[in-house]
This record gives structure tokens, sequence and C-alpha cells, in this order.
């Protein structure tokens, strides 16, 4: 059984220990306000902000976004270039987020602390709401998670309820190979990596389906998507200075028009721009208004980048990315 | 003949061929010089090299109304700069892949390595591709028409 507030008061102790020798210039975790159901991201500054740190399963951001964000940051002109590190909180699939960065040379090693945290599973915050539908939304304050086991007990504002984790979990907890952080400066929690093999059976049925009826499938989703990006803005491998959906010269690839023409050209493009890369943190799913599965198209990249060219993302920093390099045996019998 | 099947007979593909500038252009110019005939429904762009033809390319002509395309490029291995087809290989094999996912079928889409001495495969990978994407019919899915 997990201690929530046990690993939490470990990630405070590590983030004031770094904020108070300044080894780091702000420590990018998550903090409940007593309105949200779910944790929200939280920048620590100073070592007394640590006391607002929170931990549990209901943090669910991929923090990594920020991160790359404060990478970004360029100094003024004649000013010499950032060095300072940025500490970071990390489930294990954010944290292959910063390998796949690393190899990207978007983070060096040097300038992110990180604290990975073991955890079992997060939550879907969806089936969240659903299984406090009941509960009043004046009472739906200062919500908490506590293990037990089978179930979460979750306390709220004059009231607590059980639910069963299963009925809980994330998607992508479901397939996640990793329970561990690939790579931490400190390890808050206990457990040993272990490796779960994923058989992709949540996208075999797509898979089987005729042709036909896998594009009736794709083209009513793509008749769905508003184009709203929000998609691209919330994946943290989704970071160049200037998209090419918002390119207007010398060429604009993409109508602002919302059609199953642009819709789907936005999709296949933004997939292709993920493959080999993304790690199915699943922010993009997530943050969708339209519910569009997302993840359908990225997982089958991650699929078949398996299969064809056994790369697997976010595991090995010394890695090159996997359009960055070639084997001189990849397979290509398609080709005449 | 059914009035479907007169419209049909009309129907001319478009198809849009991506070949690098080192062997399969001079390929397709060897079988031009050499009078081989081969069907006139290629459009040519050519591009330096095979592994210039970014999948957006491919996508954005099927977009515009390709019914067809081929990429084409050096052997493996005489790419003029060394590596070029071998990323082509690897980005375009996933993007055929992508497409059949989504339900468009990847045989629209062709590959085909051609050195600049077979003018003779070139008139015969045009031939080929230009017959199985007449019997396809034209391409409707990602050009957004019904
Ligand atoms: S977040 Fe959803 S609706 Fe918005 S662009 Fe992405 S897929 Fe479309
Ligand atoms: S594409 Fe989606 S799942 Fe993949 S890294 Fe980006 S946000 Fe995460
Ligand atoms: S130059 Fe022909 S494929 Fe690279």
């Amino acid at each position: 059984m997990i201690d929530f507030k046990a690993l939490e008061a470990e990630i405070k102790a590590t983030a004031k220990k770094w904020l108070e020798s300044g080894e780091v210039k702000f420590v990018i975790g998550y903090e409940k306000s007593p309105e949200s159901p779910i944790a929200r991201p939280f920048f620590a500054h100073t070592p007394e902000d640590t006391e607002k740190l929170y931990w549990g399963p209901d943090c669910i951001n991929n923090l990594t976004l920020y991160l790359v964000e404060e990478m970004k940051k360029k100094p003024k002109k004649g000013q010499p270039p950032f060095t300072h590190a940025v500490g970071i909180v990390v489930k294990p699939c954010d944290s292959r987020t910063i390998v796949e960065l690393m190899k990207e040379h978007m983070v060096p090693r040097e300038r992110v602390k990180i604290i990975g945290v073991i955890s079992e599973e997060s939550i879907n915050p969806d089936k969240l709401y659903l299984a406090l539908k009941n509960v009043p939304a004046s009472q739906r304050r200062n919500i908490r998670f506590h293990d037990a086991g089978e179930n979460f007990r979750i306390t709220y504002q004059g009231g607590e309820l059980s639910v069963p984790k299963k009925e809980l979990e994330a998607d992508k907890c479901k397939v996640c190979v990793v329970h561990k952080a690939v790579i931490a400066d400190v390890f808050v929690g206990t457990g040993e990596i272990e490796f779960k093999p994923d058989d992709f059976s949540d996208i075999k049925e797509l898979e089987e389906m005729s042709e036909e009826e896998r594009w009736k499938y794709w083209e009513q989703q793509m008749s769905r998507c508003v184009r709203c990006y929000a998609c691209r803005d919330a994946c943290p491998l989704c970071y160049c200075e200037e998209c090419v959906f918002d390119r207007e010269k010398p060429y604009r690839w993409v109508e602002k028009s919302v059609q199953v023409r642009e819709n789907s050209f936005y999709h296949l493009v933004r997939a292709m721009h993920l493959a080999g890369r993304c790690i199915d943190c699943g922010e993009c799913q997530r943050v969708c208004p339209m519910e569009i599965p997302i993840r359908q198209l990225n997982r089958f990249l991650i699929k078949k980048a398996k299969d064809r060219f056994k790369v697997f993302s976010g595991m090995n920093a010394e890695e090159k990315p996997m359009f960055g390099t070639y084997d001189l045996d990849d397979p290509g019998e398609e080709i005449k | 003949m059914t009035q479907e099947n007169e419209a049909k007979d009309e129907w001319e593909p478009k198809i849009i061929g991506f070949l690098c500038n080192w062997c399969s252009y001079t390929g397709a110019d060897l079988a031009g010089t050499s009078r081989l005939q081969y069907p006139p429904n290629i459009r040519i762009i050519k591009v330096m090299c095979s592994g210039r033809v970014n999948p957006q390319f491919i996508l954005k002509a099927f977009q515009e109304g390709a019914d067809g395309i081929l990429v084409s490029g050096c052997h493996p291995g005489d790419c003029h700069y060394i590596e070029g087809n071998y990323h082509a290989r690897r980005k375009l094999t996933l993007l055929m892949d992508l497409l059949d996912y989504m339900g468009v079928d990847s045989k629209r889409f062709q590959m085909s390595w051609v050195s600049a001495s077979e003018g003779q495969k070139f008139a015969e990978v045009v031939t080929t591709f230009t017959n199985q994407i007449k019997e396809m019919g034209p391409q409707t899915k990602l050009r957004g028409v019904k």
C-alpha cells in the first residue's frame, strides 16, 4: 500500500533542500487547491513554497511541458547563456519524456534535477468526476486520496467514499511498461523497475477492421475535431518555436477551416512528428475537449516503431532519435 | 454502358512523382530520350534527394487531388548524399502504415528505387502504377470530396 502523505513529505524535503542550497532555481511540482478535484501544477521558488507541494494519484499533468518552456528561454543579447538548473517532480511516464528531451538536446542533464516518484497508477479525471457525481458540488472540496488496497478511499468535505482503483485508473497506466522513473536524482517511494509487456490490445480491434470501416471511424472522429490545438500545446514534445500549422509564409500548409480534409492532414502530420518520440503520457487526449482518441494514433506508431525499427522511445538518452538515424537493414519490402 | 462506367472511362488519374535529381530523374530522362512509352498521367517534381521528401508533401499532394504518388530515389547504397534514401525509407514506410491505419489504402503511395541507367525500369514502374491507380479509381478521402 502506498502512503501518499509519506511520499509527499519526501518530495517536500527534497525540494526544500535543493532550494535552500540554491542548486535549483525553482521546483516544478503539484499543489492541491481546496476547489480542484485534481492536483494542478505548482512552481516552488522559495523553501517556504515547498510546504504547498502535494502528491497523490491525481497528479496527472506531465510537468515536463514547463521544463521545456524554461529551457527554451534565451538570455538578452550579449548576456551569457542560462545555466541554472530546475527541479521537477516526475511520474515514471514523465521521466521518459525527459529522456526523450535529452536525446533531442532540449534538456541538458545538468540543468534538471529530478524527483522520480515510483507510482502505481494515476487516475483518469473523467472517471473521478463520474465517481463524484453523487457528491453535492458544495462538498467537493479538500478532496484527498488514500490507498486502501483494492480501493481508493476518497475523502472530501464532510464525507468519504470508497472507489475500486480499477474504476479510476487512467487508460495510459494500464499499458505502462515502467513503474519507476527511468531517470532521477532522487527516487521517492520504493519499488523496482518492472516491465510488463504492452500487447497493444487496445488498438487491435481498430487494426482488424476493414479499410472502409476504419476510414468511416476516423472520418467521424476527424469531423469532430475543432482544431483548438490543445493537443499540440499540451504535448511536451511539441516544442517547435514555429509550428508548421501556424505558418502562413512561404506556404500555408493547413487551412483554418474545420473539415475532415484539413483535420486529417493535421492529425496525420502531428502523429508523424511524434513518431518514435511520443511516450504515451496521454496529455494530448486528456486535454481534448472533443474526446478525440488521439492516443490510438500515437499508440499505433509506437507499435510500428517497435516492429519496424525496434525503437522504443524514452528509455535511453544515449540513443539517437528514430528519424535522426537509420539501419542498413530497415525493412522496406514495400519499395519496388 | 452505364453512366457510371462512362464517367470512369473518361477519368484519368493524376499521379505525382517525386524523383531524386541524381538517379530517378535522370532515369526518367533516359526513358524519354530512349523514346520509351509510358502513361502521361505522371507529373514529375524533381527533388534533390528522396530524403528531401517530407511526409507532409505526400499528404498535401493527396489533399490537393493526387490519386497516386510515386517517390523514387537511388538504390540503397547509391544515394548521392550517402544516406538520404535510408532516411526516406524510414519515414515513408512508416507513413504508409499510418495511411493504412487511417483507412486510406497505402497502395496509392508507392516508392521505388530507380537508377540513372534504368530508363526501362522507370517506364515499367510508372505504367504498372498508373494502371493500378486507374483500377482503384479517384482518391477522395484525404481530398475531402464525396
Ligand atoms: S485537442 Fe481535440 S479538438 Fe483540439 S485540435 Fe486536438 S484533437 Fe482537435
Ligand atoms: S503525443 Fe500525447 S501522449 Fe505523446 S508525448 Fe505528446 S502529449 Fe504525450
Ligand atoms: S540522391 Fe537519389 S536518393 Fe539521395
